[in-house]
């Protein structure tokens, strides 16, 4: 039913992983694994994780990158949810899904630019 | 009426009646545009069938008379308490109308006006009902698209969401805000957010008279959204008397930017577009 | 102007959960469903349609077109034939999972949604019913 895969390329130190766009769990459930090896095996700084075509994030899909998300920091690195859709946030949001502990950007450039500056952005 | 002409065969105005009414009852029937115009007996099944009805609905008389009325309506209503409680209020109250999709022979669906009349004999005893059904879809289509158009427009005018600098929004609230409207509020600013890549959005609640815990949580949740589409908003225009009904409600905004005043407000805004930009460029 | 067809598809494997999502997405957007509130429902269809295929194996999703006078909605239903549910009140509460998760589907569907019935008991299956309303 679902031929694509997620994919994940490394630009400058920092991993892009792009999600396709209606994933099914076993999908999901290897952004784990993909993300982890390549964090070791190229020593990247942090990962920007690209959901712009994503359409539904329910709590299943949610509550991966939320794990992902902390073993990447375990292992020393940021991670990124870049490009998330209105709806998406909004149903998101309505669900109770927050994102904890995860930076998001709007777009993947921004993400880029925030992985790669020197402090992390949030002035809180 | 020509109630007091003869008829050239002398036979006189009864007979008149007798031939020529019914004969243009039956044009009418056979060749009105857009009504379908049949007969039911009392129990619902179809006695008499028209060419529009055929042209309507796709049945030919030899394969629907007979049959229950209930074949025109689509499957997932419950057809047998409608098709009763439709001839139950035509007998008591002379009429019965309604709207809503009815099928034709092939499952196709469309969208109908039907009123369903009593017929009584002298006596007042009921011989069956007159079923004028009307394809209204065209119509409906049109209404809806209108009913869509005028809704975004007034959508829009309720909440204007302005670009007042490259990476900052701006959205002046005037008046109460219900739940419907900062719903609303929330889709709009996510929409325009994403479209203009601003990382800044002032949420200026100056002109907002009061602010009760529900408001207050969906200002939160609007917050957390934008939040997740990876940009922040900046809550001004909070007025003494909002901070004191925020802190009695027991509102936690302490994870929010606040400022009092719109000016402080953008110069908090440029602050977190600064640090967004990084230190290298 | 065509409105949607009722229909049934079996949940029985993870890419039917996909097949799932797809189907109510298509079906919302031809109700007239604006972009966020198809989102909303596809997403409580995504974690019903995970609840029935995790909890009891395999069952079914239903969907319908509802009319009636001044708005326009849909319903989805969830059969399954699985352990049911013992303590809905329970199963409702965020953060409530005995299968590891996050405890969010079923509050979180809920609160998607417009109307949300369970009917269930302990092995006895469970059925879940949901409806959104547009107004028209
Ligand atoms: N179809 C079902 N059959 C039996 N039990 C169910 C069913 N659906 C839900 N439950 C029970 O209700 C609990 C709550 O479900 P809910 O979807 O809210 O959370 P979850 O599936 O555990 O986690 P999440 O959906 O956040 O990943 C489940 O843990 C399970 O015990
Ligand atoms: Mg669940």
């Amino acid at each position: 039913m679902n031929n694509e895969s997620i994919s994940v390329i490394k630009v400058r130190d920092i991993l892009m992983v792009t999600m396709p766009s209606d994933p099914d769990d076993s999908t999901i459930s290897s952004l784990q694994n993909k993300v982890l090896t390549a964090m070791e095996r190229t020593d990247a700084k942090g990962v920007i994780l690209d959901i712009s075509t994503v359409e539904t994030l329910d709590s299943f899909f949610a509550r991966t990158v939320s794990e992902t998300a902390q073993m990447v920091a375990l292992m020393g690195g940021r991670t990124i949810v870049a490009g998330m859709r209105p709806a998406v946030a909004v149903t998101a949001t309505q669900i109770g899904l927050t994102l904890k502990n995860i930076e998001t950007s709007l777009n993947v450039e921004r993400a880029l630019d925030a992985a790669t500056a020197e402090r992390p952005r949030d002035p809180r | 009426m020509k109630s007091k002409t003869k008829s050239p065969n002398g036979g006189g105005e009864k007979r008149l009646e007798a031939v020529t009414t019914p004969d243009m009852l039956r044009m009418l029937v056979e060749n009105v545009r857009d009504y379908a115009i049949i007969l039911l007996d009392p129990k619902g099944n179809v006695t008499s069938w028209s060419p529009t009805a055929e042209r309507l609905k796709g049945w030919r008389a030899e394969e629907i008379i007979g049959q229950h009325f209930s074949k025109f309506y689509p499957p997932e209503d419950n057809v047998s308490h409608k098709t009763a409680t439709e001839l139950a209020v035509a007998e008591k109250e002379g009429r019965f109308e309604d709207e809503g999709w009815r099928v034709r022979k092939d499952g196709t669906r469309f969208w109908a006006n039907v009123v369903l009349t009593a017929l009584r004999d002298k006596e007042g005893k009921l011989v069956g009902f007159g079923k004028v059904t009307r394809d209204l879809s065209e119509r409906r289509a049109a209404e809806e698209k209108i009913r869509k158009q005028s809704q975004e427009i007034f959508e829009m005018a309720a909440v204007p969401v302005v670009q007042v600098w490259e990476g900052i929004l701006l959205v002046p609230l005037i008046g109460t805000l219900d739940s419907q409207r900062t719903q609303h509020l929330m889709e709009r600013l996510l929409q325009r957010v994403t479209e203009t890549s601003s990382p800044v959005a002032l949420l200026d609640i100056t002109g907002v008279p009061t602010i009760d815990s529900q408001t207050a949580q969906h200002l939160i949740e609007t917050v957390a959204a934008v939040r997740l589409l990876g940009a922040d908003v900046v809550l001004t225009g909070v007025r003494p008397t909002i901070a004191q009904t925020l802190v009695h409600l027991g509102i936690d905004l302490s994870n929010v930017f606040t400022r009092s005043s719109l000016t402080a407000g953008v110069r908090m805004a440029l602050e977190i577009l600064n640090l967004k930009v990084g230190p290298k460029s | 102007m065509n409105p949607v067809l009722p229909g049934e598809i079996a949940i029985k494997s993870e890419s039917d959960i996909v097949a799932a999502r797809r189907t109510v997405r298509d079906a919302a957007m031809q109700v007239g469903f604006g972009m966020t509130d198809v989102t909303r429902i596809v997403t409580a269809a995504s974690e019903l349609a995970r609840n029935v295929f995790k909890y009891a194996g395999e069952g079914a999703m239903t969907w319908r077109q509802l009319e009636e006078p001044g708005r326009m909605g849909i319903e989805l239903r969830f059969i399954d034939h699985g352990p049911g549910i013992a303590d809905v009140q329970l199963a409702l509460q965020e953060g409530y999972s005995t299968g590891a998760g996050l405890g969010l589907g079923l509050p979180g569907a809920k609160r998607l949604m417009d109307e949300l019935d369970i009917q269930t008991a302990s092995g006895q299956g469970t059925t879940i019913t949901l409806k959104k309303w547009r107004m028209i």
